[in-house]
């Protein structure tokens, strides 16, 4: 397995090179630049700067000096942020963006499968249609119309909760944008899993096993839940990464400091290292996170070795 | 040149100078008598975006200028009624048409103790114009110095700047040309101070909490970047006795609702802007905390001169005959500003406002003229335009609007292209537009930065319009030392630009916001928008 580990690290570093090559000759395409501005940038200003991050060269001599200094860790001097470097911007950005992501994905995934297991073992009960309820509502509504309504019960009505804002990881800051995301990611993992679990509850395996006389919390714990957890890990990654890099609305909504602002912002501010510096950042955690999925799978399948 | 303009020239400076002296003694927080102050002086203000930097030397945006006027106090400032008044320098004098004097305040330290002196601003001004810095805006203020624009484009050298300290109290300016308004400029962020020893010491890591020295009102506490910058009153400040707030949080919040959403919820005391749609609703839901005072700045839509359509001043003409203004303010826009038909907004210096004749015809007069114009141009109804603009509903709707009335009144089609902003400005300046949507707002108050839209081969004149006679008057009006003769003769400038049509005015920008009843300094009448936290104070509640 750890051959198979080092090879897919290994690949990394093209699927890394092809994207930024890509996103690279996109933002050059893009029309406007990162000088810009309601008045014009005279031509002697313009050639300092361009001078200054190495735009006067040619593209292939920009791109390879990009390289040569990603290669060392450095994602270079932000555009648009004179007093921040982009490894700066990151370095302040990522850890928000781990800890409302990542706390939202843990506590939907545990929520997830839990509510997912009752609603398929007591299919068409009560329970199952309150879990579907909630899933589907939370399919449906999209984030920009439960966020407000977050805000709108839990700090304008109730002022329980600030409605948005961040200082440095306090948790009551933290609370509403996990719970949004949470909310969100909850509805898909639930669906999924109650879905995957009625269907290997009738698989002949399970019959088999209960026929034995196996307890039902036996039966699932032990023979029907890793099975069933297949296309759950199959969609945890794909959710993580948008939880963690893409949490856009959420980020504005409740003004957090995290990794969507920075791409937002960059794109609009043609901030072409910021760009790249975040686009590199997202492939190699999917590229990660794609990696660990693929674990799981031989974890919990028996029939998949690598 | 210079004795012949003496003696009016010495009169209007000594009324100024009675003025900035004046202004000395009163110029901080103007609480009225019988306030009782809350204990805690703390604010929270939303300012609209993360600044790009709080190094004077490199800040462009609003934002970024408004915190940096806290933390570093230039030769003057701009007090909340947008006045301009002494900063580190207690008085100035201009002794000819284009050398000043200021003299800084004896008790003018930096917050590590070292006393700030003229020098500090020769090395800071250099620093902001040197090609090596690399200032995306540096040509908009190196203009006005002797020898600014030469430096930036690194044609001589930095030593060369027309800035000079004859001693540590004295700093002597030269500008390129007359610049009356020059105390004006030097209020400008960008012309703050900065310390040498700290700046080389540090290099960009400089402005970072722990860092940083300054030596305006306020202390850098804390920066967490697209988050908050707070800043701390400085006890070393020599106003400090007239500060009345202690600490003050710069929120960065872009999105409006999410802005409005930290007002009502009590996280925030000072709204950046009202969403757009939603000032009526706000107004009767907040009539005490609503507040919508006028801007120095202009919506208009910009018209490309060298278009072959646009070429002819009559087709263009009747573009902006025919927009409605009223019903543009009133019922489109609908969140308070006011209709414009020159270029000179209501309140800035320098210059009257002007007016088209056909402003007060009634609307059937103006379509029929229009029409007459469009048809002796030989322009067809059918006939196409093309309108960009940048992507928001605001100005979505506008020119929506603006389409309906060009087809309504006059027949013509409007293709509408919605682009980002960066496309938009880029488009602009390459002069690839027919119609496009604009706006100008001033960093400092005076009609030369309003009439540089329309002045001939001017970097911000994306219409490419020209008319020789109004560039002359504006050079004569800028030479003048008497303000009246100035004032006549830029408005008079103003007006004969505008009868080329080179734009279509629309309205006056205005800034609806909410502001908590307990804030105190707060001016509609500040038509700059600027606000130091040292004019603001908390009352008790």
């Amino acid at each position: 397995m750890w051959a198979y580990v080092v090879r897919r690290l290994l690949v990394t570093i093209p699927t890394v090179l092809a994207v930024v090559t890509l996103c690279y000759v996109l933002l050059h395409l893009t029309p406007g630049g990162p000088f810009d501005a309601e008045r014009k940038v005279s031509d002697a200003v313009l050639a300092n700067l361009q001078a200054k991050y190495h735009l006067d060269l040619p593209l292939w001599k920009q791109y390879l000096y990009y390289l040569r200094d990603l290669l060392h860790g450095d994602l270079g001097a932000s555009f648009r942020y004179a007093d921040w470097s982009v490894n700066d911007l990151v370095a302040r950005a990522l850890p928000v963006s781990l800890a409302i992501g990542g706390t939202a994905m843990v506590v939907a995934v545990g929520l997830g499968v839990a509510l997912g297991i009752a609603a398929a073992l007591r299919q068409n009960s009560a329970v199952d249609v309150g879990v579907m309820l909630l899933a589907n509502i939370g399919s449906v509504l999209p984030s920009f119309v439960l966020g407000p309504v977050l805000v709108l019960v839990f700090a304008i009505l109730l002022p329980w909760l600030p409605s948005g804002g961040w200082d440095d990881f306090a948790p009551r800051y933290m609370i509403l944008p996990i719970a949004l995301l949470t909310l969100i990611n909850v509805a898909t993992i639930g669906r999924i899993m109650r879905g995957s679990l009625i269907e290997v509850l009738g698989s002949n395996f399970i019959r088999t096993a209960r026929a034995k006389g196996l307890p039902t919390r036996v039966v699932v714990m032990r023979h029907a839940l890793r099975p069933a957890l297949l296309p759950v890990v199959s969609v945890i990654g794909p959710l993580a990464i948008s939880s963690i890099t893409s949490a856009i609305v959420t980020e504005s909504w409740f003004s957090i400091p995290g990794l969507g602002k920075l791409i937002v912002n960059g794109a609009s501010d043609r901030d072409y290292t910021l760009v790249l510096g975040l686009v590199v950042l997202v492939t190699v955690l999917a590229v990660l996170l794609n990696l660990l999925v693929d674990l799981a799978y031989a974890w919990l399948d028996p029939k998949i070795r690598y | 040149m210079t004795t012949r303009h003496k003696p009016s020239l010495a009169r209007a400076l000594a009324t100024f100078a009675a003025a900035a002296a004046a202004g000395a003694a009163v110029h901080a927080a103007v609480i009225p008598p019988g306030t009782a102050l809350a204990a805690r002086q703390e604010m929270v203000r939303n300012n609209g975006s993360e600044p790009e930097s709080l190094d004077p030397a490199y800040i462009e945006s609003v934002p970024a200028a408004e915190i940096d006027r806290d933390l570093f106090e230039g030769l003057t400032a701009t007090d909340h009624h947008s006045n301009v008044v002494p900063g580190v320098a207690e008085s100035w004098k201009q002794v000819d048409s284009t050398t000043w004097v200021f003299k800084l305040r004896k008790n003018a330290i930096w917050s590590n103790g070292t006393p700030v002196t003229a020098e500090d601003f020769v090395y800071s001004w250099r620093r902001f114009l040197d090609p090596k810095t690399a200032a995306k805006i540096a040509t908009t203020y190196a203009v006005y110095l002797a020898n600014g624009m030469e430096v930036v484009n690194g044609k001589k050298p930095v030593t060369a700047l027309g800035v000079r300290a004859i001693d540590a109290q004295t700093l002597e300016v030269r500008t390129a040309g007359a610049v009356p308004f020059l105390p004006a400029v030097v209020s400008v962020a960008q012309y703050g101070p900065q310390p040498k020893a700290v700046v080389e010491k540090y290099g960009k890591d400089w402005t970072k909490p722990g860092n940083i020295v300054s030596n305006g009102a306020y202390v850098l506490k804390d920066w967490q970047v697209n988050s908050k910058v707070v800043v701390e009153k400085n006890p070393a400040y020599w106003d400090a006795a007239n500060v009345q707030l202690t600490r003050v949080t710069f929120l960065c919040v872009e999105d409006g609702n999410a802005d409005l959403k930290l007002y009502q919820s009590g996280e925030e005391d000072y709204l950046y802007q009202i969403p757009p749609g939603a000032f009526n609703a706000l107004k009767a839901q907040y009539p005490k905390e609503i507040h919508n005072g006028p801007l120095l700045g202009l919506r208009f839509y910009a018209l490309n001169n060298d278009d072959p359509l646009l070429k002819d001043v009559r087709v263009r003409k009747a573009l902006s005959m025919v927009i409605d203004r009223q019903i543009l303010s009133e019922k489109v826009t609908a969140d308070g500003q006011a209709p414009l038909y020159g270029l000179a907004v209501k309140g800035l210096g320098a210059i009257q406002q002007t007016r088209y004749d056909w402003a007060d015809w009634p609307m059937d007069k103006r379509v029929a003229e229009a029409r007459k114009l469009l048809a002796e141009a030989g322009v067809k109804p059918g006939t196409k335009l093309r309108f960009t603009y940048n992507n928001s509903d605001y100005h979505k709707k506008m020119a929506i609007f603006a389409a309906s009335e060009w087809k309504t009144k006059l027949g013509l089609d409007t293709e509408m292209d919605s682009l980002e902003f960066k496309v938009l400005i880029r488009k602009r300046h390459d002069g690839d537009y027919q119609i496009a949507r604009h706006g100008w707002v001033v960093t400092f108050n005076d009609a030369t930065l309003f009439l540089a839209l329309v002045q001939c081969g001017s970097e911000v004149n994306d219409q490419r319009s020209c008319n020789k006679q109004a560039d002359e008057l504006i050079v004569q009006g800028n030479a003048a030392t008497d303000p009246a003769r100035r004032e006549a003769l830029l408005t008079q400038a103003a007006k004969l630009a505008m009868d080329d049509y080179p734009i279509i005015p629309l309205l006056q920008y205005s800034v609806p916001r909410l502001i908590k009843p307990w804030v105190g300094g707060y001016d509609e009448a500040n038509g700059m928008d600027r606000y130091r936290s040292k004019d603001f104070y908390i009352v008790k509640h």
